[in-house]
């Protein structure tokens, strides 16, 4: 586990001796190596019902650490307990998990209804079509429940695949980037399903590579990056510590230097550089107080008498937040 | 749009057990419908159906020059056991598990409380229904329009079932145990029983094809290379291969990775 920089209130780092042996979903030092490819490393948390949100960029083995709780692919290393079963191995515990995949797959030949029909049937629940409807109906498709899924928006396929889930009732509900695709209504009535099946103490892991979206997801928050869970806790935890980050700007001027003295004079900004891959005209700042200089750099120019030409943000993006909480730089 | 708290009351009846299991004839049932419907494409079925005419047309073509029952016979291996059942048992076959790991909806199926042999014996016969039919009335309609009698009727009626099966499960394991399935599938068909296997009767022991063509020279007494086995071992050996096929490719799906 990488130490994170020293933020205002850390985010609590997993402590393998701490995990509840009798959690929803137990993780137990487990890597994935595909050949010499490292795809997940030495990850462990427990986690119990409500809703939990696991944060990483794209790539950073979110889907593949949850193919191991759903038993798809069995860990290389250490041991996942769902429910205190083996997913990989325990033929009754699939009937209590849910999936929500990544990838856009259904049966496009099928209806809507039907193919949440085969879902239900495939967890051998009674009155597959009573449950089918129901299903539907809590992603708001029960009115084209009979068109096939083949003629469905990204959006709607990725409800039918929430729907699906849904069928058995499950006590550990993983969902997979499950907000892709969908307009921001039905976003806020996803979370809101979510935020009432954790409410009725449902494990609800869903990934996301979203910060915002993680936002609204819960406050429990586990990030992943180049397969190490490299911090978990609560969200507004990671908020506070990814606003105290430095940030870095970039800032075009006709006057660079003059203009880069001023700003350290003043105290806004940590360091400085001249940015010869731009031209001559631009510099590099990290800032500790990003408002404090937005607001008082055009006066600053005015002052000196400075043509700004352009004010961009380097580092304003996920992996860069990432970068920071691994790398702490 | 449905209030949640109310939303997530299901009704009383059909709150779920935790110890909720598929018995197995259900889960068969339930893979076959699926797989019979990802299966049947108008477009793949006629192709296929014309691929298997042209067996047809070749016979009656050969039916109205007056051909001996050997040349019939030859026929009927050569087209019918040699192409048109292998190649559309390959493509059903194949895509039977092959088509829902390609497009990464197996997880439906295997991320379910069920037992994995009934995924793959419905898809096997999801595989069945539709080969049999666009093979077997073709080639028995050749073997009929050969009007050559002497037994080539029920010799081809009873070898074409035989290699359906044989056919279907064997391209079903490779659907289950690997991608690219009808590359793989064209190899064996095409380099192994088509170029290999008629190398020696050691070799041949391992192709279907050796074995159907056996039980239509037993049944019509016309000699051809590599055919020596009775109608019995000719029936036998074949199904215990797609039993084993079915076996082994049952395992392999509860062994492999799942996309």
């Amino acid at each position: 586990m990488t130490t994170l920089p020293p933020p205002a209130a850390p985010l609590a780092p997993p402590n393998p001796d701490a995990l509840a042996t009798n959690a929803m979903i137990t993780v137990n030092e487990v890597s994935k190596f595909f050949g010499s490819i490292v795809a997940v490393s030495d990850v462990n948390f427990a986690i119990d019902g409500g809703v939990t949100a696991l944060l990483g960029p794209n790539g950073a083995g979110k889907s593949t650490l949850f193919r191991m709780i759903c038993g798809l692919t069995a860990p290389s290393k250490g041991s996942i307990r769902v429910l205190g079963s083996d997913p990989r191995t325990d033929r009754t515990v699939r009937g209590r998990i849910s999936l929500v995949p990544q990838q856009d797959a259904l049966f496009d030949h099928l209806s809507a209804i039907e193919m949440v029909q085969v879902s239900a049937n495939s967890h051998a629940m009674p009155d597959p079509k009573g449950i089918a409807h129901w299903a539907l109906e809590q992603v708001d498709l029960a009115d084209v429940g009979a068109k096939t899924v083949g003629q469905f928006s990204k959006g709607m396929r990725q409800r039918v695949k929430v729907a699906c889930a849904l069928v058995n009732d499950p006590e550990v509900l993983i969902l997979d980037e499950p907000l892709t695709g969908l307009d921001p209504v039905q976003r806020r009535h996803m979370i809101a399903l979510f935020h009432a099946l954790g409410d009725a103490g449902r494990c609800v892991l869903v990934s996301s590579h979203v910060l915002d979206e993680v936002a609204r997801l819960g406050s429990r928050v586990l990030v992943i990056a180049q397969g190490r869970l490299v911090a978990s806790g609560d969200y507004r935890d990671l908020r506070s510590l990814m606003d105290d980050r430095p940030l870095r700007i970039r800032i075009g001027a006709s006057a660079p230097r003059r203009l880069g003295t001023a700003l350290v004079e003043r105290g806004l900004v940590t360091a400085l550089s001249l940015d010869a891959h731009n031209g001559p005209g631009h510099l590099i700042v990290d800032t500790l107080d990003a408002d404090g200089l937005g607001r008082k750099l055009a006066p600053i120019a005015t002052e000196l008498d400075i043509r700004l030409t352009e004010v961009s943000p380097l580092d304003d993006d996920l992996e860069s937040v990432f970068r920071y909480l691994v790398e702490g730089r | 749009m449905t209030d949640k708290t109310q939303a997530l009351r299901r009704p009383a009846s059909d709150q779920p057990t935790t110890e909720r299991s598929v018995p197995a004839l259900a889960a068969l049932q339930l893979s076959y419908r699926v797989v019979l419907r990802q299966l049947t494409s108008i477009a793949r079925i006629i192709a296929l159906t014309l691929l298997a005419l042209v067996s047809t047309v070749a016979a009656f073509a050969l039916g109205r020059s007056d051909a001996d029952l050997e040349a019939a016979v030859r026929l009927i291996s050569a087209l019918g056991f040699a192409v048109v059942i292998p190649v559309v048992s390959l493509v059903f076959g194949g895509a039977a598990v092959g088509d829902l790991r390609d497009d990464k909806t197996l997880v439906y199926l295997w991320l379910r409380p069920m037992d994995r042999w009934p995924i793959v014996v419905g898809a096997f016969l999801a595989a069945v229904t539709l080969t049999a039919p666009i093979t077997l009335i073709p080639v028995v309609l050749a073997a009929v329009l050969t009007g050559t009698g002497g037994g080539i009727v029920p010799g081809t009626i009873i070898a074409g079932v035989v290699a359906v099966i044989a056919y279907c499960a064997v391209f079903t394991l490779l659907g289950v145990w690997l991608r690219k399935v009808i590359v793989w599938g064209l190899a064996y068909i095409l380099i192994w029983e088509g170029f290999i296997a008629l190398g020696g009767a050691g070799v041949a022991r391992f192709a279907i094809r050796k074995y159907t063509r056996s039980i239509l020279v037993d049944r019509t007494g016309v000699d051809l290379d590599l055919a020596d086995f009775s109608t019995p071992v000719g029936i036998i050996v074949p199904l215990a291969v797609a039993v084993v096929a079915l076996a082994l490719g049952s395992w392999r799906l509860s062994n492999q990775d799942i996309d």
